[in-house]
């Protein structure tokens, strides 16, 4: 799957990479013993490698920090299978969350022994912190062995924690079956960082008040690289249609480097913003303020900082054309994420300027979520 | 499955050896279908399993009314295990690659109707490359397989350990096709080219190629490598079946003038089920296109794109029906062209809406409707 980097090239006018602005990054730590599947985990999350290619990978030598921007900036350790509490080159209390990954087929005891050696260390230092473990590589079992191991491996854990100290029964401890296969991995990070977003309330009740507003039963806030879901609405996970999501996601993301225009760098923005008179977009956003910013970026240059811009990617995709058939929508709402809907295809094709207007109001809505959450990480360092 | 699969080689052995048992041979044919009828074909096989031997058994006059235009017969050959029912059931059954292994070796011909394009019906034949089968095919069945034949599609493994006999029973099927069916188009597919690693990839083709032209004398033949994990079969078979489309110029001139009308960069039609590129609105060099100089691989990328998804969708037990997409690089809208193709039209000009497109692929439908029908007739 080509690298999607065209979200970012649609918004390079308006939003500057800033790389020379240091943040603070919520940190996020990936242990497990080696061979686990700890940096095939993050390349094919963030750096969009074929999960079949995850077999040649090198084994990690040394901590790597991974920055992944959503909602809110992360940093995530990628670190070598014998690392221990000591040699780690910062405390425990650092981090926010720890992520630790065992191979399905591992023999427990190694894995679950060093897990609880982790698990007691950080509840010593922070007793808040999210811990997480990934029973990877489930692709490897038929199902139901793949049920019995993940079982078997849960109790294991919470016998060594009980064998410990009774106090560690009550640790929070989440299990997740994932696999680089199939959108397991994704549902189960997307689930991880939901633990990190402090305004993920706001954003779930902005998605209820779409998915009620416009009849769609489902909603997600996507991130468009690495198709993790940052929010959702609040019916539940339904696994098929988050897998249909991912699927539709990851061909939207192909697309657009292949029927990508070579000869002109950027089409949109010729038009947009140089030739004067030209009908706006009706995904432009009839608001007053962008109207005004409109305008005004036909008499002179636009004003770099305050300017919104003035083309959103949006596509949508009908199933089952009979009735009543479903359509997925898609909307980009930041530069990195993105609103997808499940929509009944009556309300798309008759409401749809309506939706689109509800889509305007959850862009700004997510806008100043985002905007809040930028000057904080900013200014926490400061 | 396996029991039928027995009385089958049954069949065949009794066939060959002995000529006395051909009554009793022939009722245990017939009772053979009453077992088919039984035993249902697995949902991903949606195909008609019949035994040469009573194909052979009907006189060759009788076939002759089979062969028009409308019905092409495509012979799919190769080794045994080199991919061959594999890649039909990708392009024709929708099947997603990882699905494949679970496929078993084909018997004897494994005789398949693809409507394809409406009144166009490709009759496509696979036929199972162990060695006995082989044998029969350039002895016994030799008049059946090999005439009428539209196209021949062998199949050669990329990692064949046995080349130098591949070979042999290659040159046998030309020979073969030259004694019956002397305007047959060769194709030659160089399968499974994922096993061999990225960078020397090209080399090893080349090599294949010469060795394969060198084999095939002055027969002309086209030279494809092919992978079931990439868009290359894609194209492969784009290229096959555009070869077997009567007219493919006249509906590729009318797509032109679509896409004027759309001021689209593109315009491309594709098959409905197997989403093959039919057609495309580009076919020479001084049209927009070159100007936006795309991505060369984008045909066959928006097939595996698409199959793909259509996937993803019977998952949910949903269909994909249209697309419609307002990119930041393009606009573009994939929907319904006529009732067995699909039209993705491509444009460059950001000003033109999703809508006006729609609109335009809804009033040229009955014109590609009736190109079609027309073309086919001819």
């Amino acid at each position: 799957m080509g690298p999607p980097q065209h979200q970012q090239q649609s918004y390079s006018n308006v939003v500057k990479p800033k790389q020379d602005v240091a943040v603070h990054r919520t940190k996020v730590i990936l242990l497990g013993t080696r061979r686990s599947g700890k940096t095939s985990i993050l390349q094919v999350l963030f750096k969009n490698l074929p999960p079949k290619q995850t077999f040649y990978l090198e084994p990690t030598m040394r901590v790597t920090k991974h920055a992944f921007d959503t909602v809110i900036p992360l940093e995530i350790w990628d670190c070598p299978g014998n690392i221990t509490v000591d040699t780690l080159e910062a405390p425990l209390s650092d981090f926010s969350s720890i992520v630790f990954v065992i191979d399905i087929r591992d023999l427990y005891q190694q894995p679950v022994a060093k897990l609880v050696e982790f698990i007691v260390a950080a509840c010593q230092v922070n007793r808040n912190i999210n811990l997480e473990v990934f029973v990877h590589k489930a692709e490897k079992l038929q199902e139901d062995d793949k049920i019995e191991n993940f079982r078997q491996i849960h109790e294991r854990v919470m016998d060594r924690l009980a064998d410990e100290s009774p106090e560690y029964e009550q640790v929070p401890l989440n299990f997740h079956l994932t696999s680089v296969y199939d959108h397991s991995l994704q549902e189960a990070f997307s689930r991880v960082v939901h633990k990190l977003i402090d305004s993920l309330p706001y954003l779930e009740d902005l998605l209820n008040v779409f998915c009620s507003n416009t009849s769609s039963p489902k909603a997600f806030l996507f991130d468009t690289t690495s198709k993790l879901y940052v929010a959702t609405d609040a019916s539940p996970v339904d696994q098929a249609t988050h897998n249909l999501c991912c699927d539709y996601l990851q061909m939207l993301n192909s697309f657009g480097p292949l029927y990508k225009s070579n000869a002109s760098p950027d089409p949109r923005s010729g038009v947009f913003s140089s030739v004067p008179g030209a009908p706006p977009h009706p995904n432009t956003p009839p608001t007053p303020a962008e109207s005004l910013d409109y305008l005004s970026s036909n008499l002179d240059p636009p004003p770099s900082a305050s300017a919104k811009p003035l083309f959103y990617p949006s596509a949508s995709t009908s199933l089952s054309p009979s009735h009543p058939g479903t359509t997925l929508t898609y909307h980009l709402v930041t530069p990195h994420l993105a609103l997808l809907a499940l929509l009944p295809t009556t309300v798309y094709e008759i409401r749809r300027g309506l939706v689109e207007w509800n889509v305007v109001w959850f862009r700004e809505g997510v806008g100043e979520i985002w905007e809040v959450e930028k000057e904080r990480s900013e200014g926490e360092l400061a | 499955m396996l029991i039928l699969c027995r009385l089958h080689l049954d069949v065949g052995v009794l066939w060959l050896s002995w000529q006395k048992r051909l009554f009793w041979c022939s009722s245990l044919l017939h009772t053979n279908w009453l077992r088919t009828s039984h035993l249902d074909p697995p949902p991903y096989l949606k195909c008609f399993r019949v035994s040469t031997s009573t194909i052979a058994s009907c006189p060759i006059s009788d076939l002759a009314h089979l062969h028009s235009n409308m019905k092409k017969k495509v012979l799919l050959m190769g080794a045994s295990g080199s991919g061959k029912t594999s890649m039909r059931s990708m392009i024709f059954s929708n099947n997603p690659a990882s699905l494949t292994s679970r496929l078993g070796a084909t018997i004897d011909v494994e005789q398949n109707h693809v409507r394809f394009l409406g009144d166009l019906i490709l009759n496509l034949w696979d036929c199972g490359g162990q060695d006995a089968f082989m044998d029969s095919y350039l002895s016994i069945q030799r008049p059946t397989i090999f005439s009428h034949v539209g196209v021949m599609i062998y199949v050669f493994d990329v990692e064949s350990r046995e080349m130098a006999k591949d070979l042999e029973y290659y040159r046998d099927c030309l020979d073969g096709l030259s004694q019956f069916s002397k305007e047959a188009n060769v194709f030659l597919l160089v399968h499974k080219m994922d096993l061999v690693r990225d960078g020397e990839r090209s080399a090893v083709f080349q090599r294949k190629v010469v060795e394969l032209e060198k084999a095939s004398g002055d027969f002309p033949v086209k030279v494809q490598g092919t992978s079931i994990y990439d868009e290359t079969l894609y194209k492969a078979w784009s290229s096959i079946v555009n070869t077997l489309i009567p007219n493919a110029q006249n509906l590729s001139r009318h797509l032109q003038i679509f896409a004027e009308a759309c001021s689209a960069t593109e315009v491309i039609l594709f098959e409905r089920a197997t989403f093959l590129v039919i057609a495309t609105s580009s076919s020479n060099a001084s049209d927009p296109v070159t100007a936006h100089s795309l991505d060369s691989k984008r045909y066959e990328r928006t097939s595996e794109l698409i199959k793909a998804f259509k996937q993803s969708c019977s998952r949910l037990r949903e269909e994909f029906h249209s697309l419609e997409m307002e990119l930041a690089e393009f606009t573009a809208v994939l929907d319904e062209m006529t009732k067995n193709t699909y039209v993705l039209v491509v444009v460059h000009n950001p000003v033109v809406e999703t809508a006006a497109i729609k609109m335009n692929i809804r009033m040229a439908r009955w014109k590609f409707e009736e190109l079609q029908g027309d073309s086919l007739v001819s």
